[in-house]
Formats: C-alpha cells, sequence, structure tokens
C-alpha cells in the first residue's frame, strides 16, 4: 500500500518515474493512504460513561463511610494527624524497613529507614488528615470531620516519629516482640516491645513510611491539593 | 520510526500503554513489605494483585490486540477496583489512567479510513527537482 501511495503522489508532482527512485525517500514516504487503527469516539463513550458513573459512585459510597478502602503505602514519608485515636489491640516494636533496591527515596540512608511499629486491631480516629510531600505539593486527605470518625482495621504503621499524649490500659511493656498476642501482627525475635488492651491517643501526629493494608472506613473523605502539609 | 509506527497503528496503543502505566503507577505508591501483606492475608494482597494484573492486561492489549475486548473489561473493572483495595487507586492518578486507557483500548477499531487534512502530511517535502 505504501508502496502504490508513492507512486502516484510522485508521479502528480513528477511526471518522470526515474526521479522516484533519484529522490531516494522511499522512508519519507508517508502512510498517507495507509488504512490504520484508531480510537472511535461512541464506541470508548459506551465504556467509559458507566466507567465514570461507578467511580463517582464509589467515591460517594467512600465518603459517606459505607464503604472501606485499604491502604498500603509508602516510599515516601507521609504525615498523619488526628485529633483522638481510641485503639483496642495495641502493641508496638522496632523495625527495619527496607527500601526497594535503587529507589530515589534512598538519599544517604543506605535504602533503610529505622522505624516504630504500631499495630492497632480496631481504631477510631478523629479529624483525621493524611498528607504526603509530592515535592512542591501537598497530597491531602481529610476525613472523620462530621459526626462519624473514621475507622480502621488492622492497623499496621511503620513511624519514624510519633507524637501525642497517650494512655494506656493493661499496658506490658518489655516482651520479646515474637511473643505479642493482643493485637494482630509480631515482630522479630530478641526486639523489645510493648503491647496493652486499650489504647487512647490525643493529638497524634506521626510521620510514617507505611501504612500496611488497613481497611480504612473515611466518612467525608476529602482529595485535595495544598502547599502545606497536615 | 515508521516500523514503530505502523506497529503502532495496527494495536490500541494509547489504550494499552496508559492502562500498564496505571497499574505501575499504583504499584510504586505501595510499598507494605511481603511478610506483612501475607499476614492480613487476601485482602492484603488484593492490594498487590490488582495493579499487577493491571499492568499485565495493558501489556496484553498492546502484545495481543485481538482480545482488546475482553483486556479492557476486565482492565476498567480491576482499575474500579483499586479504589478499594490500593490507595485509593494510587491516589486517584493511576485510576484514572487505567479507566481512560481501558476506555480508548475499547473504542479502538482497526483499519479505519484515514483522516483527511493532516498538517504533516501536507508540509511533505517537495521532491528534488532536476538538475
Amino acid at each position: 500500500m505504501a508502496s502504490s501511495s508513492d507512486a502516484t503522489s510522485s508521479a502528480g508532482s513528477t511526471p518522470e518515474p526515474s526521479e522516484v527512485s533519484e529522490s531516494g525517500s522511499p522512508s519519507e514516504s508517508p502512510e498517507g493512504s495507509e488504512r490504520r487503527g484508531r480510537v472511535r469516539l461512541r464506541r470508548a463513550a459506551v465504556m467509559a460513561v458507566p466507567a465514570t458513573a461507578v467511580a463517582a459512585g464509589l467515591m460517594i459510597l467512600t465518603a459517606q463511610g459505607a464503604l472501606g478502602v485499604q491502604f498500603a503505602i509508602s516510599g515516601m514519608p507521609f504525615t498523619v494527624t488526628a485529633t483522638n485515636l481510641d485503639g483496642e489491640g495495641f502493641a508496638q516494636f522496632g523495625g527495619l524497613d527496607q527500601m526497594a533496591p535503587g529507589s530515589p527515596n534512598e538519599g544517604d540512608t543506605g535504602g533503610q529507614v529505622l522505624v516504630v511499629v504500631s499495630a492497632i486491631k480496631k481504631a477510631t480516629l478523629t479529624k483525621l488528615c493524611q498528607s504526603v510531600d509530592l515535592g512542591g505539593t501537598n497530597l491531602l486527605i481529610r476525613a472523620g470531620e462530621g459526626k462519624t470518625p473514621v475507622s480502621a482495621v488492622n492497623l499496621t504503621t511503620d513511624s519514624t516519629e510519633l507524637s501525642g499524649d497517650a494512655a494506656f490500659e493493661n499496658i506490658e511493656i518489655g516482651n520479646d516482640a515474637s511473643t505479642l498476642d493482643k493485637s494482630h501482627t509480631q515482630g522479630p525475635k530478641g526486639v523489645f516491645s510493648q503491647q496493652a488492651d486499650t489504647v487512647h491517643i490525643g493529638n497524634l501526629r506521626q510521620t510514617n513510611y507505611a501504612t500496611t493494608a488497613a481497611v480504612f472506613k473515611l466518612p467525608g473523605l476529602k482529595l485535595s491539593f495544598s502547599d502545606k502539609g497536615c | 520510526m515508521v516500523a514503530f509506527r505502523r506497529w503502532r497503528a495496527a494495536r490500541p496503543f494509547w489504550g494499552g500503554l496508559l492502562l500498564a502505566l496505571g497499574g505501575a503507577e499504583i504499584l510504586v505508591t505501595e510499598k507494605a513489605s511481603l511478610k506483612v501483606v501475607m499476614h492480613i492475608g487476601m485482602q492484603g494482597l488484593a492490594g498487590y494483585l490488582l495493579p499487577t494484573l493491571m499492568l499485565i492486561l495493558g501489556l496484553l492489549i498492546l502484545f495481543n490486540p485481538a482480545q482488546r475486548l475482553f483486556y479492557s473489561i476486565l482492565g476498567a473493572l480491576l482499575s474500579l477496583g483499586t479504589w478499594v483495595t490500593s490507595n485509593l487507586g494510587g491516589f486517584f492518578i493511576g485510576l484514572v489512567l487505567g479507566v481512560v486507557g481501558s476506555c480508548l483500548a475499547f473504542g479502538w477499531l482497526p483499519d479505519q479510513e484515514p483522516r483527511r487534512a493532516r498538517s504533516w502530511r501536507r508540509r511533505r517535502p517537495e521532491p528534488v527537482p532536476h538538475p
């Protein structure tokens, strides 16, 4: 097809066939009349319309707190704040997070970050705010500012900084991390740890490297970009 | 370049590429260690499974375009599913890429009539005049 178009188009401008070979530009020949695949708008819309509707539905359900969402984030540090955190089944131990080899966030850390792993089986948080620094701008997730608080199941956070006013019930300090039984996870052998039946933290502020596989219910979800983090 | 353009013309290139990129973007936003994921079980695993499948489906659309309808429908469903399982669909970006990519792949048809009046065709250099 390309060769025939070449012949006809060049024949239009230069009548002599010898010039076609002399110009020697078969690679320049455009696939002018070549038939190529293309996206038909109406056909794409058949799928785009219901997909958009479902996406909108998911967002509304999440914002109403009817649908739980999971987080398994990181690579970059992000900040979580909440005015109140109430939890059942709390455990905490030290750990070392390994970044993916060659990760651009490695910096001078050698790809390893010393973290405090906090595990809470069931947690409710009021006025949750989570921000990720994307370089220049922050992605802000806010939720739980209305009547219903944010709830999370099997929340595991790897934090480098944790601050707040904490109160524990039935706390055991100094366990071996591999013997933890009050929460849903255990640490490595020979590591200092603590656990408690319940935990209450006011004015919570965490710098996290990972929040793992927690089902979050986020009533009143707001996703936005902002200059300032939480 | 011409070979690449011809290769591209025979498949829903942007659709497959966007779907694969969406899956990759969501995977990048996740970094839960595999040990924890296994501990949580299926629910935690789904967070990785869905974007991985998106990536694979995107590549399959590129390299096996004959089955694009099935791939794109599955791709759109998985993209929507990542909202629940994987960081709100990679903070929404990966979800949008995946859905747009799937729709483009779904709407793509091979062997269409060429568009008229494309600028790069009109700007074609004249053949060298005979000395």
